[in-house]
């Protein structure tokens, strides 16, 4: 039985006081719990950032990358070893500025792995930059008269990429997130979770009480199907993306190795399996 | 009867001019013979001229002639460019549509004589089995039998169906009984017969492949570029058949991200590149240098900076990858010279990687890649795996990542394993693995990751050919087989070799080697001098180190060689 405290490591995180990345932090703890992973099991994969420092603060195989970087990273350790629940987690910039490709193919690729999105609209390590995500005309250090660009929607551009997962949370709505990043882990593919999570020191516009006023729940709409792509797709243009719980899944998703599997290959890295004699002739063969 | 033979098949890009050479050295390395084709292409798909200079001969050789003896010619273009190289006496053959007039004067003694090519073909189906027909008509000239060429044919199209494989054969038919009736006269190009020994015919990234897949790797994630493509398509093929995976990944950084991943995770993992691709993967190495993750990185180097010349030969990216990436952080460099090296180096590297968990490249270039020739049996009893310190749970220890221990490596503990969970950051870390800016923490970091791989510089890494010498030739990379080539010509040849791993230099062995010598001179394929460089600054002896650089985009010829090399040998 793996308890809640099993997941710290008794690091205290380095954020500021008040960060939505502590809730974040604790949802993913208290997800892993209650799916019973074991914490061998779990590995966190993180970027650049305020948000790159949240591998660390799992009691799990956690890795801290480069830059932009994370999605490859966790990839890559998942095809190595599929038993694995694979995790990675990144900002705004880490996931739609530098690292935007990759977001953009782990979404066609569909490895089974999940992205939590760590989403507060600015760079709040660089202390105070403008993010690929802040609205137009936020002023920051690097907008003295505010963004003149017009901000990424990470939900759509996700959606219109293909995603076979998609859900929104906020780091207030704790039960909803835990149950999303749960959903998410389950999911046969790649799962995004956007998380809204506010940044207390560098954005005064995207704040607690802004996102309570504006967030739309997904599961208080009637009738809402999660399975409907449509529908989706209208709710992120109608709640300008502001909205919570899952937004899209499709449930008949086979992620990238189960569809090598299938084909009859074997992509489970099994290096037990030894080339014979036999077997390098029979290559070497294919040059005579 | 000739003991050896140079030929050059040249044409339109995209008309399978390239597969022509290729198959008809296929025929002759199955019978014994050593050949090594230079390809010369450019960067388009269909159109414009291409070529591929077969040697062929008794004996291995890797070099190209500056002369040939044959051009087998499918358009006016490869007249036009390649009549200069013919040798006196040499043959120039055409397809009979074409109109070599206008060259008829480029040297005496030459004959030009036209071969029904096109119309054979048309005769028996398809345009494309011309290429069929210029292999039957060279098979003839070189003295194969038709039957040989058969069995060549057939598994060729093994997979194209049975009335293809026939339209071939008798296009073969045809060629053999037209050349019995207007051929023979050329007799003089009949190949000395050898004793039978069926050699297979690869190239350099051919055999880095194999030796990948022989060294338990079983991920590669790779974006396409000249001149490493072929080593993802290889393994592409190959790995789901033994339980592993290829991915073509989005870009070069995500390869080297993904493979970092791979090999963190418990597989040995790789990717292929070229210059430009590793100039976007420099961060990357940097990572798995700070991280200690082995992974095996191909760099085919071709022709830059920037897009340079992509089709064409250099090696230049030797001090990239000697002195590269921000910040400093231990790596390997790898550098076969041969075909063969290149599958030994590739499981060495992936040795290396996991024993020293370091980031190893394998530097080959653009001839080294793609020049294929017959080679001898790679050996598979030579196949060895070490995946160095592994952590396995014990009950008393408490784990630490990064431990300080005599031989400054850690054991590496996989994700999955109980009792080895740890932090893993690109930031300065302590033992445990977890960031830290303690001053005397960092220079322990610093020192276990520089000094876990000193053992190396103590290795024989030189290869030497002696020649009872005071002057050395030394090379790295494909270069080897031209100045081989050179010493097999010239009467008083002096000491040549070439060195496998440049980084960390040998520097035991290479003390050992400037004594010894009056002269070094050290050939290379760049502007800069930089295996000669680096050599400077490591050893001093500037006034016994000298310089033989080309960077035109072509690797040495035999003549340049024998040339700057001759004033030399007294």
């Amino acid at each position: 039985m793996t308890t809640i405290k099993e997941y710290h490591n008794n690091i205290s995180p380095n954020w500021c006081p008040g960060c939505g990345h502590f809730s974040v932090l604790r949802a993913l703890q208290v997800a892993a719990v209650k799916l019973q992973i074991p914490n061998e099991k779990l590995t966190v994969v993180s970027g650049i950032g305020c948000s790159g420092r949240f591998s660390g603060y799992v009691n799990a195989y956690s890795f801290h990358g480069i830059h932009g970087r994370s999605l490859p990273i966790a990839q890559g350790i998942k095809v190595a070893n599929k038993e694995l629940t694979v995790v990675a987690a990144g900002g705004d910039g880490d996931g739609f500025a530098i690292g935007l490709s990759h977001t953009l193919h782990a979404i066609r690729r569909n490895i089974n792995i999940t992205y939590l999105v760590l989403n507060n609209q600015i760079y709040g390590l660089t202390k105070g930059h403008t993010s690929p995500l802040s609205d137009i005309g936020t002023q920051t250090k690097s907008t003295p008269t505010g963004s003149l660009e017009t901000p990424i929607k990470p939900g759509i551009i996700a959606l219109a990429n293909g995603i076979s997962f998609l859900a929104q949370g906020f780091s207030v709505y704790q039960e909803q997130l835990v149950n999303i990043i749960i959903k998410a882990i389950q999911h046969d593919g790649f799962s995004m979770v956007n998380i809204f999570s506010p940044c207390v020191t560098y954005n005064k516009t995207n704040t607690y009480q802004w996102f309570r006023k504006h967030l739309v729940n997904l599961e208080e709409v009637q009738g809402y199907q999660t399975e409907n792509f449509e529908t989706a797709m209208n709710k992120l243009i109608e709640t300008d993306g502001l909205c919570t719980g899952v937004v899209y899944q499709n449930s008949n998703s086979t992620s990238y190795l189960n569809k090598l599997s299938q084909n009859g290959l074997t992509p489970a890295m099994d290096t037990s399996l030894p080339l014979t004699r036999g077997d390098f002739e029979e290559i070497i063969n294919l040059y005579r | 009867m000739k003991k050896s033979i140079s030929l050059l098949i040249g044409g339109v890009q995209g008309e399978g001019i390239i597969s022509t050479g290729i198959n008809l050295m296929k025929a002759l390395s199955s019978l014994g013979y050593y050949t090594y084709g230079g390809r010369s292409f450019s960067s388009r798909i269909k159109g414009g001229n291409t070529s591929i200079t077969v040697h062929i001969g008794i004996e291995c050789k890797m070099w190209i002639n500056d002369e040939v003896d044959i051009i087998f010619a499918f358009d006016n273009d490869t007249i036009y460019k390649y009549a200069h190289l013919i040798h006196k006496n040499g043959l120039i053959f055409y397809d009979s549509i074409l109109t070599p007039e206008l060259h008829r004067n480029d040297k005496d003694n030459i004959k030009f004589v036209p071969l029904p090519i096109s119309e054979m073909a048309k005769n028996n189906g398809v345009e494309i089995i011309k290429n069929t027909c210029a292999m039957g008509f060279l098979g003839y000239l070189l003295g194969i039998t038709r039957e040989t060429l058969h069995e060549v044919t057939i598994k060729r199209f093994k997979q194209k169906g049975l009335e293809i494989i026939k339209n071939n054969i008798n296009v073969l038919k045809d060629v053999y009984q037209y050349s019995e009736k207007n051929l023979k006269a050329y007799n003089t190009f009949t190949l000395t017969p050898t004793s039978i020994v069926k050699r297979p015919l690869m190239t350099g990234n051919d055999a880095i492949s194999l030796g990948a897949l022989m060294a338990g790797c079983r991920f590669i994630a790779s974006y396409p570029i000249t001149p490493a493509s072929e080593i993802m398509e290889n393994l592409g093929k190959l790995l789901p058949k033994y339980g592993g995976t290829m991915i073509q990944v989005e870009d070069e950084i995500a390869a080297v991200n993904m493979i970092i991943g791979g090999s963190y995770g418990g597989v040995r993992s790789m990717t292929a590149t070229s210059g430009p691709g590793i100039s976007l993967m420099m961060e990357g190495i940097g990572l798995a240098g700070m991280t200690e993750t082995p992974i095996v990185i191909i760099n085919s180097q071709r022709v830059g900076p920037s897009t340079g010349l992509p089709t064409k030969h250099e090696q230049s990216d030797l001090f990239t990858l000697y002195f590269g990436g921000h910040g400093e952080y231990p790596s390997i460099i790898l550098t076969p010279s041969t075909v063969e090296e290149c599958f030994n180096a590739t499981i060495r590297g992936f040795n290396l990687a996991e024993t020293y968990q370091c980031p190893v490249i394998i530097l080959s270039d653009l001839a080294l890649s793609l020049t294929p020739q017959t080679i001898e049996a790679l050996d598979f009893s030579k196949v060895e795996i070490n995946r160095g310190k592994i952590y396995t749970p014990t009950e008393s220890d408490e784990y630490k990542r990064y431990q300080l221990t005599n031989d400054y490596i850690s054991y590496r503990a996989l994700p999955g394993t109980r009792g080895g969970i740890h932090h893993t950051t690109g930031l300065e870390h302590n033992e445990m693995g977890l960031p830290t800016d303690d001053p005397l923490n960092r220079k322990k970091m610093m020192n276990k990751r520089f000094k876990k791989i000193e053992p190396l510089q103590l290795g024989e890494e030189i290869i030497i050919h002696k020649n009872n010498s005071h002057v050395l030739v030394l090379s790295f990379g494909s270069t080897y087989g031209v100045i081989k080539g050179a010493m097999k010509s010239i009467k008083t040849p002096v000491d040549f070799g070439f060195i496998q791993m440049i980084k960390p230099l040998p520097i035991k062995q290479l003390q050992g080697i400037i004594e010894s010598y009056k002269h070094i001179i050290i050939v290379e394929n760049n502007y800069c001098k930089q295996f000669a460089t680096i050599l400077k600054s490591e050893l001093g002896n500037h006034d016994k180190i000298h310089s033989l650089i080309k960077y035109d985009g072509t690797p040495f010829t035999l003549k340049e060689i024998i040339t700057e090399i001759g004033g030399w040998v007294n």
